[in-house]
């Protein structure tokens, strides 16, 4: 339903805009598409992990079996001058770097800390052999819960900080000692949000192998941002140049951030294939995933609104306390979700004073990184969840008092409380579309006839935000990231053929991007989609590029990917031009053909002169058909999508059961390149976000053991679970970028649980409970209940 | 005896192989015939990933061993041919029912059972039947549209 779709100027022949089927579809579906466990090398031995099985404890050297091989079992000591550790840095000051070991030496510090690598010829005697060795650990008393690692005594886990915290910082914006005296009205709420992970289908997996010959290193990589693991390896391990080193990410099952930083496992097996005469994997087992892959979203909050009785929202008082586990993952360092939070919780509201703390904290837990959203699933629903509940503090309608709030859209661009300048939007429309789309009427009618027998209540809730996308170097360096995601890149190349080969620096992992830019390319250069090809993923085929992470790919590879078709369309313009004896203005490129006034030509012809027939090529155009652009946006601070998710539950009172009746999702991602592509994104993002609101949470005890490890224990959404999702789509360009395109690919899994938890706080109104914890549990909600009585009268 | 002689019918071809009894069924089409398309999410029964067909019954390949494939028919994702397989490719591909083609081969598998089963006659009775089959991407709204666009043709 593109509603204002008449507005944007629309060639029927454009490519950019149609549902275009994906082109990577017809491999996956045949089954012959290589993932990493699908990379077979000649003489490939497997490797396994020994790990701590404690979260705390002083570790002996390992004590390698008196009948294992000469290449079999691999330790600290074995590996120390090969590796550095992993410190990873942030430009901040107060930032606490913490110095992880790619195995193990003097301490463990999370349950899954690799301790010993040992390898051997099938995966299953690799396991046998990891078995046998038991690692000598005197444990010590652990920290698993973030406020207890602030408390006084608590153990510490890295010697040479003062405390357990990694960074805490704070700032007052605005005048907020006024606002706070001025307002009628404060409502304070302590929440918590359990600990998750990505969790892709595929798990992480790496091959590597050494070429003695060339002294040619090649990892095959389950990653998202293949050049940058290549640059990081260079420095991680000693002994080898960057241009040694070979990184391929195949077919990638999923990432949603969590195969985004640089993992000791990678390191270890870069550096273990060096010394040995045959390649090596690990493949990762489901155990170990959720042992040791990047975890994310634990935060304990505090928050207090201060508001005006005609509905005004003058002031937000906020403390973030983050649980960032026992390592900084590189590069998004520990204090990755923390920072963001508190940057975005503002959202689409006019706020006129901020205060903020945020405090990282070290646990003995496994490290964390971005996952979809990073830091605006829990700053937004901290955010929403308090206007929700101010508003029903007011006596407002909570979306009439957000309403009331929101910045419209004439005043764009829009620089936030927190200093984020949002380019365009048009946050009040998203929300009526929601609004509607939920008949909030037809739920309020009945609620009103609600009586203490009912045991089944509706409600109606709703989560909004604003999300920064394709954010360039100014704003990475604000953040203090070592690496500033500044530019992407593509190279072009069209073989004498006349086909279309496209390389670029990003990686996609299921975004459907060789679809995407294939439209990008093909609208740019004058021909059928079906005949661009995209490459990405192999730092020796692709140009350097920072990798698909920031929802950035759609924008910053699709502006290369412009950039460079623009160029090199000019340049088939001019050979034609040559040719057929006019102008290159006079030139119209359509369907792999240059027309003229007196004739044309199709590309294969023009890429035959341009590299076999140099005759026909004027001596001022240089040989060749190929074309590198790199891609820096000209403005840096991002592009901003929105969006309003609308849910409408039935809780029971009884059970403290939810169920999820309607989903709504109104959005606002810019220009659409490909609407199918589009939806999917959006609907994969919400079920991710509906997991997170009801289901899943990771659990460790008190002593730091994960009593999450399976997928029965953990549990994602199936297709029961996730009802079907309506969408409500907008495009409000962005003066900014190439068409007017937004990234995407967040979006949908940012306001689940702020409008989940708000239906739920709804239907719960008469008995006075609401949402406090993600997921909401029906024991939780059953326990709230059950001292809890009916009101007759709506509070 | 740790390890045993099978035969059995993949894909059409009868093939032999000396395993190792502890090997799984997925272990065995992966690293033994090479049939990599079978994909492992979890190795504990629960994602669904590595479904196929064993006598034409959708068979979790983690769980099961190679030995009691022994004189079985088994079905992979390189060998789903025929009316149904190629409706059902085709309509995966048109209502978008893969992103990362992780889950696919499994989804392919268990979408070719519910045909034949005829349970594809409603989205509730596509949602319930897909329980035992996960998918981190698409939210199953796209599968769900593609397996009931197969389920109402007439001609399959
Ligand atoms: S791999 Fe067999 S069910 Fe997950
Ligand atoms: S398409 Fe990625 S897990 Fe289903």
């Amino acid at each position: 339903m593109n509603e204002n779709i008449g507005q944007l100027e629309t060639r029927n022949d454009l490519q950019v805009g149609r549902p275009v089927l994906r082109h990577e579809d017809e491999r996956l579906l045949a089954g012959t598409a290589r993932f990493v466990a699908d990379i077979r090398l000649p003489d490939m031995r497997e490797v396994a992990f020994v790990r701590s099985p404690v979260a705390f404890g002083k570790l002996s050297p390992v004590e390698i079996p008196a009948d294992a091989g000469p290449d079999s079992v691999w330790t600290a000591e074995r590996l120390a001058h090969r590796v550095l550790p992993i410190c990873a840095t942030l430009n901040r000051p107060g930032f606490h770097v913490t110095e992880q070991p790619i195995l193990a030496r003097g301490k463990v510090r999370h349950v899954g800390e690799l301790i010993a690598a040992v390898v051997a010829s099938s995966r299953a005697e690799a396991e046998d052999l990891a078995e046998t060795i038991v690692p000598g650990i005197e444990s010590l008393p652990a920290v698993s819960d973030p406020e207890a690692a602030l408390d006084e005594g608590a153990p510490r886990l890295h010697d040479a900080w003062e405390d357990n915290v990694y960074l805490s910082s704070g700032r007052t914006i605005g005048p907020f000692d006024e606002a706070v005296a001025r307002a009628e009205v404060a409502v304070t709420r302590d929440f918590r949000m359990a600990r998750v992970l990505p969790l892709p289908m595929e798990t992480r997996g790496c091959v590597a192998g050494f070429d003695r010959g060339s002294g040619i290193l090649t990892l095959y990589l389950s990653t998202q941002r293949p050049h940058l693991i290549r640059t990081m390896l260079a420095e991680q391990l000693v002994g080898i140049e960057e241009s040694r080193i070979r990184v391929i990410a195949p077919e990638i099952g999923g990432a949603f951030g969590g195969k985004s930083n640089l993992y000791p496992e990678e390191v270890a097996l870069a550096a273990m294939a060096m010394e040995l005469p045959f390649p090596i994997r690990w493949i990762e087992d489901r155990y170990e995933h959720f042992l040791s892959a990047s975890q994310s979203r634990q935060h304990v909050q505090r928050l207090t609104a201060y508001a005006m009785r005609t509905g005004e929202l003058l002031a937000i008082d906020a403390r973030f306390l983050v649980d960032g586990g026992a390592y900084s993952m590189r590069t998004s360092t520990a204090v990755v979700e923390a920072g963001m939070a508190a940057a975005v919780l503002p959202g689409p509201y006019r706020l006129g004073a901020y205060r903020f703390e945020t405090v990282t904290v070290a646990t003995n837990k496994m490290g964390v990184g971005p996952y979809r959203g990073v830091g605006r699933p829990a700053a937004v629903f901290a955010m929403e969840r308090m206007m929700h509940e101010t508003a029903v503090a007011i006596g407002m309608e909570p979306h009439a008092f957000r309403a009331r709030n929101m910045i419209d859209a004439s005043e764009h661009p829009y620089v936030s409380v927190s200093g984020l300048r949002y380019d365009s939007g048009d946050y009040k429309t998203l929300l009526s579309d929601a609004v509607e789309a939920m008949d909030v009427a037809s739920v309020r009618a009945a609620q009103r006839l609600v009586t203490a027998g009912d045991r089944r209540l509706i409600g109606v809730g709703f989560g909004c935000y604003t999300e920064q996308t394709a954010h360039g170097a100014e704003e990475w360096h604000r953040r203090g990231s070592p690496f500033e995601y500044g530019f992407e890149s593509a190279r072009i190349r069209i073989d004498p053929s006349g086909s279309v080969l496209v390389t670029t620096g990003i990686k996609s992992q299921g975004q459907g991007l060789e679809t995407t830019l294939a439209q990008i390319a093909a609208d740019a250069l004058g021909l059928p989609h079906e005949h661009v090809h995209i490459r990405h993923g192999d730092t020796e085929l692709c140009p350097y590029g920072l990798g698909t992470i920031a929802s950035r790919s759609l924008v910053m590879a699709g502006g290369a990917v412009e950039g460079a078709a623009t160029r090199l369309a000019g340049k088939i313009r001019a050979i034609a031009a040559a040719n057929l004896g006019c102008g290159p203005e006079d030139i119209r490129l359509q369907d792999g053909t240059a027309t003229g006034p007196f004739g044309n030509l199709s590309f294969a012809k023009i890429a035959r002169i341009a590299y076999l027939e140099l005759n026909a090529l004027p001596p001022d155009i240089e040989p060749g058909l190929e074309v590198s652009y790199n891609y820096r946006p000209p403005v840096e601070s991002g592009t901003y999508s929105s969006g309003v998710h609308g849910a409408r539950v039935a809780v029971d009172v009884d059970t403290g059961e939810v169920e999820l009746l309607d989903y709504v999702v109104a959005e606002d991602c810019g220009r659409i390149v490909n609407p199918m592509i589009v939806d999917g994104q959006i609907i994969g993002g919400a079920a991710q976000g509906i997991g997170q609101a009801l289901y899943e949470e990771l659990r460790y005890d008190e002593t730091g053991q994960p009593r999450t490890v399976t997928l029965a224990d953990y549990l994602i959404p199936g297709a029961v679970e996730v009802p079907r999702i309506a969408l409500r789509h907008r495009e409000t360009l962005s003066p900014f970028t190439v068409f007017g395109a937004k990234g995407l690919g967040e979006g949908g899994a940012i306001a689940p649980p702020a409008a989940i938890a708000n239906a739920v706080s709804d239907a719960l109104r008469r008995y006075g409970v609401d949402v406090r914890s993600i997921p909401i549990r029906p024991r939780d909600l059953w326990t709230a209940l059950r001292d809890k009585s009916f009101a007759e009268m709506e509070p | 005896m740790t390890h045993q002689e099978i035969t059995l019918t993949v894909n059409g071809c009868r093939l032999s192989a000396e395993v190792e009894r502890r090997l799984s069924l997925a272990d065995l089409l992966r690293e033994e015939f090479g049939l990599t398309g079978t994909h492992l999410g979890c190795e504990h029964g629960v994602c669904g990933a590595c479904t196929v067909l064993v006598d034409g019954v959708p068979s979790r390949s983690c769980l099961m061993l190679a030995c009691a494939s022994e004189g079985r028919h088994v079905v992979t994702i390189e060998g789903m041919r025929g009316p149904v397989a190629d409706a059902l490719r085709e309509a995966f591909r048109e209502s978008h029912a893969l992103q990362c083609g992780f889950c696919t081969p499994g989804m392919l598998a268990t979408a070719i059972d519910l045909i034949a089963r005829k349970r594809a006659s409603s989205e509730d009775e596509i949602r319930r039947e897909l329980a035992g089959n996960l998918c981190r991407c698409t939210g199953y709204q796209g599968l769900v549209d593609a397996i009931l666009s197969v389920g109402k043709r007439t001609d399959l």
